[in-house]
Parts: C-alpha cells; sequence; structure tokens
C-alpha cells in the first residue's frame, strides 16, 4: 500500500515537472490587422512564442520535418532547428538567446527570431511588453541615432569621421566651401557647432538630420566613404593647391563610362597582432607583404604613371572590409592583395594567384539586394530584382575582368627562377568581397618552405617578384585599354635594371604618382 | 481501500503519460540512440595539395544532426595514413553541430588557436575550412551546405582569409578526382 502511494506521489511529480516545463499561456499578438491570441511558454528564464500562431496572424504557416521547422510569411522562408540558436533566412544568421522548444509538437520560439525574420524580409519590428502580455509586431521605428565627430589631420589631410550609433543612409551636398551630409535618419548631435583649428576645417554645425563642414577655403576637396563596426561616415578633406601628387576624387559615381586603369590599389596582408602565418625561420608574412608591397606601388607609381594606394604603409592593423573600403573609396581601378603562403606540408611551394569565387559574388549580390528591400517599402520587390540584376552584371563584369587580371600575375609570376607557379584558382576570400573593381589576390611563395622564406627575405628576390607583377599589371592594364579602344597595346616594361625607390612621402589613403 | 489507492495512482500515471505526448524530437533522440558503427570518408590533405578520402569506421548515431559532431571531431583527430595531413589546429574543439531544414549545417568550432586568432596562410586556411565542409556534405546527404561558427559566434574568417559570412558549398577543384 505505501508503496503504491508513493508511486503515485511520483507520478503526479512527474506530471506536475511536466506541465511546469512545457505549459503553454496565452498572450495577445497585435498585428497591423488587429488583436489575435499567441501561445507563450516560459523556459530557463526566456519567453518563447508559438511559431504557429505568430506566421499564422501574418498569412503564413510552419512546416515541420526531420531537422527542424520552415516559416513562410509572403514567400519568404526561414529555417530553424531544436537544437540550435542561429535560424537562417536567405542564407543570413537570425540569432536567438536560446535555441527553440518543441512543446505539445508545436515549435515555440524566442521573439528574437521574428525580430530577425521580419527585420530582414518585411521591415517590421517585434517588441514584447511583459507588463500587458503583448507581442507587438509593426513597421520598424526608425529611432534616432546617435552621432560622435573626430577630427584629425595627417600630412594636410584632414580625416572627419561620424561614428553612428546604428547604421543610416546619407547624401553629400558638395558647396563651394563646404560639405553638407544630409543622414537619412533623425540624429543626435553631439554639439550645435564646432570651430577647429584645422588647414581645411574651420567648423561643423549641425541643424536637422544636417551635418555642415564648412570648410577653410574653395580649394579644398574631399573623398567621402563609409566604413562598418561601427559604422562611420567619413571624409577626408585636403588643400589642392600643393601640386598634382593628391588630386581630388570627386563624390559623383563612377563614370559609367570607362576611361582605363589609373588608379591602383595595392594591399599588403595582415598587419599589426595579424601577423599572417610565420615562416619556421621567424620570418612574419605580414613584414614580408609589406615590404613586397612598398616596393610594388614605389614600381608601378614610377613605370606606369599611376596613382597608387596602399591600404596600410606600416605596421597597423586594417580590417579587410576596410582594405577594400579604401579601393571603392577611391574608386580605384584594380585591386591587388599580396600574401605569403602557408601550408602544413613543409615542401608545398610556389605561387598562386586568387580571384574571388563566382558563388560568393553571388551571394554579394543577394546581400545587396537584400539591403535594397530594407531600405525601401511598397515597391521593393521590383527595386530588389532590378538591384540585383544590375549588381550581378556588373559583378560578373569585374570576375571577367578579375580573371584576366589574375591571368596577367599567373603568366609573368611564371617566369620567375625557382618559384613554380601553381595556377589561377577561385576562392571566397573576404578581402575580393565588395571590391567594384577587377581584384585579384597574390601568394607569392610560401614563408612555411624554409627555402623559399629564404628567397622571400631576400631583397633581390623582392625586386625580381616586384618587376614580375608590374609587368602584369601593365600588361593587363594594355589589354583592357586596347579592348575598351582608348589605347593601343604596347609592349610590357622589361625588368628593371635597379629596384624601384619608394617615393618621398607616402601616406595610407592618400595617391602617389610617379609623373 | 486498497483497490481505491490502487485506481488512483494508475489514474494519475495515466493523466503523467498523457502529458508526454510523443514529439518529433523524441524520435530524434531514439534515433540518436541506435548506434551503429558506420563508415565515413574523412578528407585530409595529400601530397598533390588536394583532399583525399581517408575511410574510417565510427561508431554513429542514426540521426544525422547527433552523427555530425561526431564526424568531425574524428576528422579534427587528424588521418591514419602519415602521408596525409591534418589541417586544422591541434587544439581545435568541436563545440557542436547543428542540421536545419534546408540542408544548412551549422558546425560549431573552438580552441585556443582559433580563438586567438590562426595565423597562417591562404593554402592552409581554405583547404582546412573545405576539408570539414567536404568531410560534412560527403557523408550525410542531407547536408548542402555548411556554416562554420566559432565559440558558438559568426566569424569573418578562421585566419584572415576564406570568408565565414556565408554557408559553403563543397569546392570540387580542391578535391583529387578518385575522392570526389
Amino acid at each position: 500500500m505505501k508503496r503504491l502511494i508513493l508511486l503515485g506521489l511520483l507520478s503526479i511529480f512527474a506530471a506536475a515537472t511536466i506541465v511546469v516545463a512545457q505549459s503553454t499561456t496565452q498572450a495577445t499578438l497585435r498585428t497591423q490587422t488587429g488583436d489575435k491570441p499567441v501561445a507563450i511558454a516560459r523556459q530557463g528564464g526566456q519567453t518563447y512564442f508559438s511559431a504557429e500562431d505568430v506566421a499564422a496572424a501574418l498569412g503564413g504557416s510552419v512546416a515541420a520535418d526531420a531537422h527542424g521547422f520552415r516559416v513562410t510569411i509572403n514567400n519568404n522562408v526561414a529555417a530553424f532547428g531544436p537544437d540550435s540558436r542561429f535560424g537562417v533566412v536567405r542564407d543570413d544568421l537570425i540569432e536567438m538567446p536560446a535555441p527553440p522548444v518543441v512543446i505539445d509538437n508545436r515549435p515555440f520560439v524566442t521573439m528574437q527570431f521574428f525580430q530577425g525574420f521580419l527585420a530582414k524580409t518585411a521591415d517590421l519590428d517585434v517588441v514584447w511588453d511583459e507588463r500587458a502580455r503583448l507581442l507587438s509586431i509593426r513597421p520598424l521605428q526608425h529611432t534616432i541615432v546617435g552621432v560622435q565627430v573626430s577630427v584629425t589631420n595627417v600630412q594636410g589631410t584632414s580625416k572627419i569621421v561620424f561614428t553612428l550609433s546604428q547604421n543610416a543612409g546619407y547624401a553629400i551636398v558638395k558647396e563651394q566651401s563646404a560639405y553638407t551630409i544630409r543622414f537619412a535618419a533623425q540624429i543626435r548631435p553631439p554639439f550645435a557647432e564646432q570651430a577647429y583649428e584645422d588647414q581645411n576645417v574651420a567648423k561643423i554645425s549641425f541643424a536637422g538630420t544636417d551635418a555642415r563642414i564648412q570648410l577653410t577655403g574653395a580649394d579644398v576637396v574631399g573623398d567621402a566613404y563609409k566604413l562598418e563596426n561601427p559604422y562611420r561616415v567619413v571624409l577626408d578633406v585636403r588643400k589642392t593647391s600643393p601640386g598634382p601628387a593628391a588630386p581630388s576624387v570627386p563624390l559623383a559615381p563612377k563614370s559609367v563610362e570607362p576611361s582605363g586603369i589609373h588608379t591602383i590599389v595595392i594591399d599588403p596582408g595582415h598587419g599589426g597582432k595579424d601577423i599572417g602565418a610565420t615562416g619556421p625561420g621567424g620570418l612574419l608574412e605580414k613584414d614580408a607583404t609589406l615590404a613586397v608591397a612598398n616596393k610594388l606601388a614605389a614600381a608601378l607609381a614610377v613605370k606606369l604613371g599611376a596613382r597608387v594606394i596602399l591600404t596600410r604603409e606600416d605596421d597597423s592593423v586594417v580590417s579587410l572590409d576596410q582594405r577594400t573600403a579604401v579601393a571603392n573609396q577611391y574608386k580605384a581601378d584594380l585591386f591587388l592583395s599580396v600574401h605569403m603562403n602557408a601550408s602544413t606540408g613543409k615542401g608545398a611551394h610556389g605561387s598562386e594567384v586568387y580571384f574571388l569565387s563566382a558563388d560568393a559574388s553571388d551571394d554579394l549580390a543577394k546581400k545587396a539586394a537584400d539591403a535594397e528591400n530594407q531600405s525601401t517599402s511598397g515597391h521593393a520587390d521590383t527595386q530588389s530584382d532590378l538591384k540585383l540584376i544590375l549588381w550581378d552584371l556588373a559583378q560578373q563584369e569585374y570576375l571577367a575582368e578579375s580573371s584576366r587580371f589574375a591571368q596577367s600575375i599567373q603568366e609573368e609570376m611564371n617566369a620567375l627562377a625557382g618559384i613554380q607557379n601553381r595556377g589561377i584558382k577561385q576562392a571566397p576570400f573576404k578581402v575580393l568581397v565588395g571590391a567594384t573593381m577587377p581584384a585579384a589576390l597574390v601568394e607569392v611563395a610560401f614563408i612555411s618552405n624554409p627555402d623559399e622564406e629564404a628567397k622571400i627575405r631576400n631583397e633581390q628576390f623582392q625586386n625580381t617578384v616586384v618587376d614580375a607583377l608590374t609587368r602584369a599589371v601593365q600588361r593587363y592594364k594594355n589589354d583592357y585599354e586596347a579592348r575598351i579602344g582608348i589605347a593601343q597595346p604596347a609592349a610590357a616594361p622589361g625588368p628593371a635594371a635597379t629596384p624601384a625607390q619608394p617615393p618621398a612621402t607616402q601616406t595610407t589613403g592618400t595617391a602617389r604618382t610617379g609623373t | 481501500m486498497r483497490r481505491a489507492s490502487l485506481v488512483v495512482a494508475l489514474a494519475l500515471l495515466a493523466a503523467a503519460s498523457a502529458c508526454r505526448k510523443p514529439q518529433p524530437q523524441a524520435k530524434n533522440i531514439s534515433e540518436a540512440n541506435n548506434v551503429a558503427m558506420r563508415p565515413v570518408r574523412l578528407y585530409f590533405e595529400d601530397g598533390n595539395s588536394l583532399l583525399t578520402a581517408e575511410l574510417h569506421n565510427l561508431p554513429l548515431p542514426e540521426n544525422p544532426a547527433a552523427a555530425i559532431p561526431l564526424v568531425v571531431r574524428e576528422m579534427m583527430k587528424g588521418p591514419g595514413n602519415a602521408s596525409l595531413a591534418r589541417l586544422f589546429p591541434p587544439d581545435t574543439i568541436v563545440r557542436g553541430a547543428y542540421l536545419l531544414p534546408d540542408g544548412t549545417a551549422f558546425v560549431d568550432l573552438g580552441g585556443a588557436t582559433l580563438q586567438q586568432g590562426w595565423g597562417t596562410g591562404t593554402h592552409e586556411e581554405l583547404m582546412a575550412v573545405f576539408s570539414l565542409v567536404q568531410t560534412v556534405t560527403t557523408n550525410f546527404a542531407e547536408v548542402k551546405k555548411v556554416r562554420l561558427l566559432v565559440n558558438g559566434e559568426p566569424a569573418e574568417t578562421l585566419a584572415g582569409h576564406v570568408w565565414l559570412g556565408r554557408s559553403l558549398r563543397p569546392m570540387a577543384s580542391l578535391v583529387e578526382p578518385a575522392s570526389r
């Protein structure tokens, strides 16, 4: 008898545990079409919402299979699984504080799932009011964006950085001696007006959604670009009068008409705490790439008369995004990232040339279309499709040109004595993603191979590599300009008799020319 | 009285079991426990700088979501054949793996080297990333693409080159023809 009573109590306890852990209650779901009930559950300090109830309220549905669930709303599909706190929509991640749970065969997710899903696909926000037990789905409120401003001057160029608390669109208006940055959001300025003792910037003032930069004269020109993480709008301004070494870059979009290869961005891989690979003799990839890139920049400026920009000129950290941002900012015609290779196999040797793989480029096109979707409403689909098509066409053109550029590099590197050419390859390399010009990455040699590490250290070898890369750029330039009908093919320059001398001054992000 | 107690206890048991409705995840757990020796193909770099499959037999559960982390952990141990090379840093750990209905497998990696910044070259990073992608997609037909995380968070790259901000599909050009 006692045993039976004990069994009964245990059963009650077991049943109660299940009920407590997996019980659901009702709350209210408010959408633009009205209020509906939504089942919610609490576990581990999280509040979970019935995915079916939320999807149904928005005219969508949830389907299950062996690995998880698919939520479809307005033909947009997001997936989540029972063990993962990451969901996926259009290959973008939706991050949740805890994995979804299943209660009575029904999937429940935290509100972050729908926040991510609806923000990416429908410009909707999801807000949970615990006190009122009310889940609201409403158009995204465009909140006030905080703005911080800094002005620094490096060798005559004033860098004005507007750091924003979140992503916001902007437009720039150029006046005779001022720039106005018009933000597409309400902003919280750090001050109404502030004067600067700077050779280019007289004062900065805010009014409404505008930031006005008063320049010291009409001869001050600038380049604007944006950086992310954190989101920043940067305006580099400088005087044009000292000479032609720093020609102005117009803020207008890149000309549709092709005009040849004039501006080249050279990217020395790694830098700062990102040392890259280390050779068995202790040579650091970041030092070797900088040495070669510096020589290459000087050679291209001298021999091609090109405007050459280095993404870094010293042992500094530059993010991968910033490297292509610099190239885009200067509307470069060519981008070359310089690296030294490494492999677990000590015998691995030779040079390799990479350009971006097509699937990575496709992903970029999708992201661009998604971004377009987020920033528009109403006829978003049409604009998104158009953006996708235009972006895709542009990327296909860049990829085709990148392939030709890589071919030129491969052929010239092939002629290097003692360095085996391992061919042209395509790969999803982050530093090539987002470059709006032909772009390639060259692996000069294997720093992990003791013999090749010794070669990389050798200045004469570096000069030989620089000669080969210079000839490759010249060949590609001649070929490209002949194809677009603005120049006749010319012979590639011969090997340099002496190492190219670095220019007298060089500043990251500013131009150098050999003319 | 005894009969009445018995009836009450049985009624409570019935009520308790009624609360435990069968769920999809319960089915998965059942599959996860159906462990059997299964052959898997693990990919490592060979002397031609390409990925070659090495056959291993592993005790694996039937459920792919449960089996994926076990297969990747086995790959991290390195090859049995001395002519093949282990690609990931030796301290790499597999924190977990998940499979979503759209065919995306998440593999969450960790370990001091990946966390602090892996200083290696393009080739080694490329081969490491795609050895994992190739291993998972080859052994699990449900997996179409692989998304890598580091310490449970999205990562830009493992060593400064290969973009991890997207799901990766296998690259046949990196694999020996006989192992494709």
